[in-house]
């Protein structure tokens, strides 16, 4: 079957993806007790009722939940994501705000993990069962095993307060106003700690991962082959191990840009970051719908697309498999 | 998000050079130093910076410096800041203000007694939560000249009522930039123009405001003596002490930070923790009731549940020591308002159980009494520690408690609407003046699903008709006696147990001089602050 | 299994012998059972080092480890045993881990064969179906199910369990697409082979090593995102369970650390158990060529 063909059932097929999701989200959240005016309210440590009743009927929230489906989705199909009441601005600008600092924390911690996680994973494959294996893998999982919140405190105990050499939170001194390289370099500081702790779980995966795809592909024939051959190892690994070992960490990857986010949550709390993770859970705390079903649309579309790539990339490194 | 105001730094130099060419007018013990700013920590974000739409903490510790109130409360009394005077009518259905002269909005308009009339009628009345219901009766405010305000009400308002209410909700707004627009929709909200000693400069939303130093301010040259605030919202209390401790805020204020921090910094050097300047913010931390089980609607279960109660251990533990035990619906500062002339309820398990047992509940196979489904409020610290507390010390007498988890949402709906819980705790405030606080837990009546309001299932007519005489009652002195009257019967009925009195607690670095001279100095326009650099 | 192995004279020792030698070979796989084990037994004695109740009053606040023997490893913020609580969390964890586990991996190898195997529209319709759970970021739709089912430990098992099946679901499907084109299967499905046997007995078991690692990584997840729910105040107050342990220690993670790190290194020691002896079966099961 042809790539292109291909590529269009994939869209076709991502289109009912995204409306189960959309409007499976908002039925699941309107079962969630309470709303946005009861978590206003709440915030603001009281209010009367006549003051309830007309914020209520002013997000019109006090409307049946089928209509309240039927004009979000409406305003949706024309790239509409409304009002976040909670915010007090439109969604989308919320959204375009905090992006960057997600995406920034996301791609520096994949790639953190990625390279640095394939590279020990590769070592401890070429030295598999001898005392640096042992090591090196143990500190992953160890690495793995912490839980990332609690690395974090434990950072910031002991980077900011104790050493004083990192701040404590937050993405830029405010109100410093640096500009060009000491902007980059002041935000930069501020990613350390956030990035080493989301990234170190990941960092385990992918060297476990690699280890495993290692050593599992130096043992089929045609490896085996080369090497009766007399080719050099280094060429062994770099060119027949390493493209198929790539196979589930790229399979992983395409998982991860899911779970990443959800990792960045926590993380983003304890370091005070303006992302979306921290905003998807105030977001639920809050029960601020439009900015939910914002978040969930933007990560679906990512997500769609990267999984798709993937399978491409997938496809073209593994010939054996066949895109029916 | 990663926004760069380049327009601000040129300014900011130009304030900066401008102020310290002033010099301080008033000698002090210590020489007052210009300059400096303040860095202003932010557990929660509130998002709408308007004192007159929103009544809470959160806004009033960013706004209190921009927009001011007719009327503030310091350690002499209630001062005037927009009004030099008050008076009421003997019927109590007049009430006049004169207000400032000379005095003038952020934006160079001079403010006037149209500010306060639009203000009162649109905002007062009809927008912001806890005044509605305190000026349901005004009628009208009416401007005989442009500095004279008088506030006509259909039923009599008691003046020491309205002037109590004041300092949290009486702030007036500029009608030039409000007036004909949708005022919940003005982009003023977020961007508060006032005749404070602090102009607002910027927003960014999930990370910081600033405010810069009002050269034209109405109390003189001198004042203030900062050159700018900049409130950080930091939601992790961890952070927020770290922060703390590495200089890089300077206030943190209604517990921002966590009780065992607050404890920690208190022993340090560099800080002056106390709950000094938050005598007008009482809280009280309460065990409510669903009167609706048949257990609970028994009052000597009720008194069981209190004997059972160390209270003070509970003080020592949860609250480190900075609280006393409640004595009723009106704290200790609620002036002549309050008495502790009250029946109490003594620590101890064995007079507890002797009442479980005369009230017919003894103890099954598995030594447990009784059963409770028990909500803790989701917000605050110590709501939950004190909501394990009260498991704790419950199991003691037999009783079995399951603590359901709730946020926000959930809390207010299991509780004020679905009344879906047997126990409740929570923390509440005082605002001042028990009529527009704490009686709306006691007073029947209230339709179903209204949060903070009795949704317990209580009715005492006997007490409703005290309620509601004590609040149109004029004469200060009968109304203080109505409402130790009111106080007495809750600790003998015990609808609520008003457990603990805790004021707010701040942790204030000591470069800041004349911080808490106030009794609502976190909320208040911090003028008169300045910095030891 | 390769040519030589098969063909070595005498009686086959039995396969359980066989994966047992293979698995002590590898000594980190090893020292994960043992900590396995340790965790099962502190679980299993948890009613006698604290017959009444884990949670109740047993000394004052904030008592350091080794300085009162009623209370070895001290108290928390009200006076509760950490040492009651770290074995009574044993059982909460363990229950947690392994119940949202099999729930997990049971969903995803059902739907990776089904998809795998047969392609086509199936593998379509399913995908579409992993798709849409894995494209939304799981620890929101975590905290979207806990709010709207409340915190209660069973309902945060099934949540835990309804947020992780996509993983080892992909995974099984990759395998499967990997391995449903050699040679073997054609064979199987030349000798007339019925579809359910080919994908249970021929290509499942072939597919597992992966899926076995994985069970692992979730296992350890499900207990990482117990105690994140716990961290953000989102935990079962009614148990003893480490995730509240570490979210009640946050408060007084300055002044009294230990109350917060010690059933954090609770949850480390577990998860490194899980993930050892994960690895260490899956060589059992897939044994290599030792490199020299």
């Amino acid at each position: 079957m042809s790539m292109l063909n291909y590529m269009l059932r994939r869209l076709v097929q991502a289109i009912p993806v995204m409306l189960i999701i959309m409007v499976g989200t908002f039925l699941l959240l309107k079962l969630a007790p309470g709303d946005t005016v009861d978590a206003l309210v709440g915030d603001m440590g009281g209010a009367d009722p006549r003051f309830i009743e007309r914020l209520r009927a002013e997000y019109g929230l006090d409307q049946p939940v089928l209509m309240q489906l039927w004009i979000y989705m409406t305003k949706l199909a024309r790239f509409d994501f409304g009002w976040s009441f909670v915010h007090e601005q439109p969604v989308m600008t919320v959204l375009m705000d905090r992006l960057g600092t997600t995406l920034l924390l996301m791609i520096s911690s994949l790639f953190f993990a990625v390279s640095i996680g394939s590279l020990l994973g590769a070592i401890a494959a070429r030295k598999a069962y001898s005392l640096t294996d042992n090591i090196i893998s143990t500190l992953g999982l160890v690495f793995y095993a912490m839980p990332s919140f609690f690395l974090g405190l434990m950072m910031i105990v002991l980077f900011s307060v104790k050493l004083g050499w990192l701040p404590v939170g937050g993405i830029q001194t405010i109100p410093s106003f640096y500009e060009g390289w000491d902007y980059v370099k002041d935000v930069a500081l501020h990613l350390i700690m956030p990035t080493a702790s989301l990234s170190l779980i990941y960092l385990a995966l992918y060297m476990r991962l690699m280890r495993t795809s290692v050593l599992e592909v130096a043992d089929l024939d045609y490896v085996r082959t080369a090497r009766a051959k007399g080719a050099g190892e280094w060429r062994l690994m770099v060119h027949h191990i390493m493209r198929n070992a790539l196979l589930p960490v790229v399979t992983l990857l395409g998982v991860q840009f899911s779970t990443i986010l959800g990792g960045s949550v926590v993380v983003e709390t304890v370091f005070s970051l303006p992302g979306l993770g921290e905003l998807a859970y105030k977001a639920v705390i809050q029960r601020d719908m439009n900015m939910l079903m914002g978040i969930i649309f933007l990560s679906s579309i990512v997500v769609i697309v990267v999984n798709f790539l993937i399978d491409l990339l997938y496809a073209r490194l593994d010939s054996r498999i066949e895109l029916t | 998000m990663l926004k760069l105001s380049r327009w601000l730094a040129p300014s900011l130099l130009a304030g900066m050079v401008a102020g310290s060419a002033i010099l301080p007018a008033i000698a002090a013990d210590e020489e007052i130093k210009r300059g400096g700013t303040l860095f202003y920590h932010m557990v929660s974000e509130q998002r709408v910076l308007n004192p007159a739409l929103r009544a809470s903490n959160g806004v009033y510790e960013i706004t209190g410096k921009i927009v001011e109130p007719l009327i503030d409360r310091t350690y002499d009394g209630y001062v005037g800041v927009l009004a030099t005077e008050w008076s009421g009518t003997d019927d109590g259905k007049e009430i006049t203000f004169k207000l400032r002269e000379g005095v003038k909005w952020h934006d160079g308009k001079p403010f006037t007694c149209d500010d306060v009339s639009f203000t009162a009628m649109n905002f007062w009345k009809e927008l912001l939560n806890y005044s509605s219901t305190l000026q349901a009766n005004l009628e009208a405010v009416d401007c005989p000249d442009p500095h004279t305000a008088v506030f006509r009400y259909s039923r009599p308002m008691p003046l020491n009522l309205l002037v109590a209410a004041m300092p949290d909700l009486g702030h007036p707004l500029p009608k030039h930039l409000y007036e004909g627009t949708d005022l919940l929709q003005n982009p003023y909200n977020a961007a508060p123009v006032g005749t404070g000693p602090f102009k607002f400069v910027e927003y960014v939303r999930g990370q910081y405001v600033i405010a810069e130093r009002n050269e034209d301010y109405w109390r003189g040259e001198e004042y203030p003596y900062l050159d700018r605030i900049v409130w950080r919202f930091i939601t992790d209390r961890s952070a927020a002490a770290a922060a703390l401790e590495a200089g890089e805020i300077q206030e943190s204020g209604f517990n921002g930070i966590s009780m065992a921090d607050i404890a920690r910094l208190s022993e340090d050097p560099r800080f002056d923790v106390g709950t000094k300047g938050y005598e007008n913010n009482v809280a009280h931390s309460t065990i409510e009731f669903n009167h609706r089980n048949k257990a609970l609607a028994d009052v000597r279960v009720r008194r069981a549940i209190h004997h059972a109660l160390d209270i003070d251990r509970a003080i020592e533990t949860i609250m480190r020591g900075y609280a006393k035990p409640g004595r009723g619906p009106i704290p200790s500062a609620g002036g002549d308002n309050y008495t502790d002339d009250v029946r109490t309820y003594e620590y101890d398990p064995e007079k507890a159980k002797a009442l479980l047992d005369e009230a017919g509940y003894k103890p099954d196979a598995n030594g447990v009494r009784l059963r409770l489904r028990h909500r803790p409020a989701p917000w605050g610290e110590y709501t939950q520690l004190w909501a394990e507390y009260f498991a704790q010390s419950m199991r003691e007498i037999g009783i079995e408690v399951t603590l359901l988890t709730n946020d926000a949402p959930g809390f207010l709906n299991g509780v004020y609407r679905d009344h879906d819980f047997d126990t409740a705790n929570g923390w509440h405030q005082f605002r001042a003046d028990p009529a527009v606080s704490t009686m709306v837990w006691l007073r029947s009546g209230a339709p179903v699903g209204t949060p903070w309001s009795n949704q317990f299932g209580y009715e005492n007519p006997e007490l409703d008709k005290m309620i509601d005489d004590a609040a149109s009652e004029l004469d200060p002195a009968k109304r203080a006696e109505r409402y130790h009257e009111i106080q007495k019967l809750a600790m003998e009925e015990l609808p609520v147990i008003f457990a603990i009195e805790h004021p707010f607690i701040s942790v204030t670095s000591k470069t800041l001089k004349n911080h808490h001279n106030t009794p609502r100095w976190n909320s208040s326009s911090a003028y008169d602050l300045w910095m030891d650099q | 299994m390769s040519v030589l192995e098969s063909e070595i004279g005498t009686a086959p020792p039995s396969g359980w012998s066989v994966m047992w030698t293979r698995y002590k070979r590898n000594r980190a796989a090893v020292l994960g059972l043992v900590l396995l084990v340790i965790v099962l037994a502190m679980a299993a004695t948890a009613g006698f080092v604290e017959p009444v109740d884990p949670l109740r009053r047993a000394g004052d606040p904030l008592v350091p480890p080794f300085t009162d023997w009623a209370t070895p490893l001290g108290t928390d913020q009200l006076g509760r045993d950490i040492l009651a609580g770290i074995f009574h969390g044993a059982r909460t964890s363990l229950l947690i881990g392994i119940v949202s586990t099999v729930v997990a991996i049971s969903i995803g190898i059902l739907v990776g064969a089904i998809s795998g195997y047969f392609g086509g529209w199936i593998d379509d319709v399913l995908m579409r179906v992993t798709e849409a759970f894995q494209t939304i970021p799981n620890f929101v739709l975590l905290l979207a199910l806990v709010a709207i089912l409340g915190s209660s430990l069973q309902n945060m098992i099934i949540a835990i369990g309804i947020v992780s099946w996509t993983a080892p679901a992909r995974l099984v499907r990759a395998e499967f697409l990997s391995l449903r084109g050699r040679e073997f299967v054609e064979a199987a499905r030349n000798l007339g082979v019925g579809d359910a046997a080919i994908i249970f007995r021929e290509i499942l078991p072939n597919a597992l090593p992966p899926v076995i690692v994985f069970a692992s990584v979730i296992m350890a997840i499900s207990i990482l995102l117990e105690s994140a729910l716990a961290f953000l105040g989102l935990g079962d107050p009614n148990f003893a369970s480490w995730g509240n342990m570490i979210g009640a220690g946050k408060a007084v993670l300055r002044s009294a650390w230990y109350c917060a790190a010690i059933p954090g290194i609770a949850i480390v020691l577990t998860v490194l158990a899980f993930s050892l002896i994960g690895e260490g079966l899956n060589e059992a099961v897939n044994p290599r060529q030792k490199k020299s």
